[in-house]
């Protein structure tokens, strides 16, 4: 593999969710530390499943994996970070100050910026504390989804600067006595990843359309700030072996090779490892040894065949109909497919006549082009979350900035572009579009987990602020929270696949929707290869293993459930969108 | 030297921008702050929710919060004593407490004068 060789100090893996980062990046902390080196694996995802692939529960503190001699990780996980800052901030006032103000205090605390910055630290921390690096000789970072990931890297970079021009508060950023200590550590994160002999940065991609773009916009983001050591890896690439024995690897390792053929020019300039698909799940020791060996073991050619039995998204659609109007919220962790099934699921609404407006945020999306005009009773948008962001800092300067000098405007300007607007960005024209589900069907997907919650945290801070004006009114209302935890006007979709991680992702996701009184509606597994019924031994190999996950989704996790097929043909199109609803064809 | 202290309630960020609803009064306020700043005024800020040891240090701001609770906040000392609480002052206040004169705005007459579109 090109990007072990010579490996530097840090080594990135970033990538959109689903393709594998962290698969990868355990399987080279693994190689690396029985190479003889001593190896920390950091996770900084907020949902990250390290620990789950080890066996062994992490968290924030560095743990030695027994399995594996020299190899440590940590988890960063955001929310215990936030909670230590909480703590740092608001321990010496307790008994101090009267307990309704601490209380007001910790309230104010565990808003989204808080989180962001506790994470933030501990990672700036990681890449410059020299008293934790130096007893390593890698550190391996399991990034968060990209775009969190960049936006940890940038900050560096901006907050310098912000410092260094001497402007404004800092605002956000908390007390600027605080900060002016930190600097001298936010430029060293700067100078380790600017330099190539110290930092790598390793894209993984699946090879599929939406995946190598999304690469080739990490790629050029990060090589914008300094970043340019760059490698790609293409991982879960169909054996070219496979294609003979059956139409649907037919068909999967066309579409693979072509996606690979059209990759962004950017990319095709970069050392490129392929790694195969494998027949079993990667999780475990000895399963992640085998990922970044070139030759894979050869599957049973002689497996029963596979007969998937679920009902079909028609069925679940079917219920959702007898309604006449509601939101629709397809979440999930990314990758997992959720604007496709979001469009499917809209364009099967829209087949039976029903009003439908189908919205998303992911800003991969192109779905709306394939479908724009080209179905009756079907409306469709998208929330750009970078329009949104700037409508938004453009009407509060209008607005609120409206009696401000040129001093003055400056200053907000400046303010404006902290992390937390474009939140309260989307969820503005989150909230404005929900609206609609009154009188039709509003189906939307919602970008990847980490940022999904933050806006239901908005919701939630919304509701509580209009709460507390029309209470005292006395008046009626209902909040875009209320209307999430009706499920006479929300259901929620949860979309998964069929494989051990997805599915404990999920299942953690609908445990913090439930804490926020969100019950979800139903589960889909996409992309089933079960429900596709193959002939080639190693998808046949991949379909059994899917039982065990659809099992379990079916009997411990959903009070409802479908299971999509993975069609032979990429599912862009209307037509392509109605079969993924179609019900599953029966075992011969 | 005059100094002034402004107590601010649990804040986000002392512009308001990160709230639900961007606060009018707390972006007018930060620029002023700005603008006095530059022109010489020492005022320094302290948010209840990042530095709550400012409050608990200062034996008055203490015994304010003790009786009026957090909701009668912000709280401005000018060299040490209350004066004002519950509202942000405006421009003319700071610049009468800090001694500074509204310099800018008196010499340059009419607001057209300058190369702003405020017109």
């Amino acid at each position: 593999m090109k990007f072990l060789e010579g490996a530097p100090r840090f080594l990135f893996f970033t990538g959109k969710g689903g393709v594998g980062k962290t698969s990868i990046a355990c399987a080279t902390a693994i190689q690396l530390a029985e190479a003889g080196r001593r190896v920390l694996l950091v996770s900084t995802d907020p949902a990250s499943n390290v620990g789950q692939v080890f066996g062994v529960s992490i968290g924030n503190k560095i743990t030695s994996i027994s399995d594996v001699s020299r190899l440590f990780a940590l988890e960063i996980d955001p929310e215990a970070a936030a909670q230590a800052y909480r703590d740092r901030i608001v321990g010496p006032v307790r008994g101090q100050l009267p307990e309704a103000v601490v209380k007001g205090i910790e309230e104010q605390l565990s808003g989204a910026c808080t989180t962001e910055i506790a994470a933030f630290d501990e990672f700036t921390a990681l890449l410059t504390d020299t008293e934790i690096t130096s007893s390593y000789d890698h550190i391996v970072f399991d990034t968060a989804p990209t775009g969190h990931t960049i936006r940890l890297l940038q900050l560096p970079v901006a907050w310098s600067g912000f410092l260094e021009a001497g402007k404004g508060d800092a605002s956000c950023l908390g007390p600027l006595a605080g900060l002016e200590k930190q600097r001298t550590q936010y430029s060293a994160a700067v100078q380790a990843l600017a330099d190539g002999q110290r930092t790598r940065l390793v894209l993984v991609a699946r090879a599929q359309n939406s995946a190598l773009r999304e690469a080739a916009r990490t790629h050029g983001e990060l090589a914008a700030i300094g970043l340019t050591q760059q490698f790609l890896i293409v991982n879960g690439l169909l054996p070219e072996e496979e294609a003979a024995l059956d139409p649907l690897a037919k068909a999967i390792y066309g579409r693979e090779q072509a996606a690979l053929a059209a990759m962004p020019d950017e990319l095709h300039a970069l050392p490129r490892d392929d790694v195969p698909l494998k027949p079993f799940n990667l999780v475990g020791l000895d399963a992640l040894r085998q990922l970044l060996v070139e030759t894979a073991p050869q599957p049973d050619a002689a497996g029963e065949p596979v007969a998937l039995r679920a009902p079909s998204l028609s069925d679940l659609v079917d219920d959702i109909a007898a309604d006449g109007h509601g939101l629709v919220m397809l979440m999930g962790k990314g990758g997992v497919g959720k604007t496709t099934l979001a469009a499917a699921v809209a364009v099967e609404l829209a087949r039976r006549g029903l009003p439908v407006h189908l919205t998303t945020s992911d800003p991969a999306a192109h779905l709306t082009e394939t479908l724009h005009g080209s179905m009756a009773h079907l409306t469709v948008s998208r929330i750009d979350p970078h329009a949104e962001t700037e409508r938004y800092r453009q009407e509060v300067l209008r607005t609120k900035g409206a009696k401000l000098d040129a001093q003055g405007r400056a200053l907000l300007e400046e303010d404006l572009r902290s992390p937390c607007t474009e939140e309260i960005a989307v969820f503005q024209a989150f909230s404005r579009i929900i609206r609609e589900a009154g009188e039709k069907f509003v189906v939307m997907d919602t970008a990847p987990t980490g940022h999904t919650l933050l806006l239901l945290d908005a919701t939630g801070a919304y509701h509580r602020e209009v709460a507390r004006m029309l209470d005292a009114k006395g008046g009626h209302y209902t909040t875009p929270m209320m209307q999430l935890q009706d499920s006479k006007r929300t259901k929620v979709l949860f979309v998964s696949l069929a494989e051990t991680t997805p599915v404990l992702e999920a299942a953690n996701l609908q445990a913090d929707l439930r804490r926020a009184g969100i019950e979800p509606w139903a589960w889909v597994i996409n992309n089933s290869v079960a429900a596709a019924r193959p002939r080639s031994p190693l998808l046949r190999k991949r379909a059994q293993n899917e039982l065990v996950e659809v099992e379990k989704v079916a009997r411990l996790h959903a009070r409802r459930y479908a299971a999509v097929p993975l069609l032979e043909e990429e599912p862009v199109g209307v037509e392509r969108l109605l079969k993924l609803a179609a019900p599953l064809r029966e075992p011969a | 030297m005059t100094t002034i202290h402004v107590f601010d309630p649990a804040l986000c960020c002392s512009s308001g921008v990160c709230g639900v609803d961007t606060d009018q009064a707390l972006v007018t306020f930060a620029a002023d702050v700005d603008w006095a700043k530059k022109n010489g005024a020492q005022i320094e800020r302290f948010n209840l929710a990042q530095q709550p040891m400012a409050f608990a240090d200062n034996v008055t701001v203490k015994g304010f919060l003790e009786r009026s609770g957090q909701e009668a906040l912000p709280l401005i000392l000018v060299n040490g004593d209350i004066a004002l609480a519950g509202r942000y002052p405006n421009r003319a206040e700071l610049a009468r407490w800090a001694g500074v004169k509204e310099a800018a705005e008196a010499q340059q007459g009419s607001c057209c004068g300058g190369k702003t579109s405020c017109c």
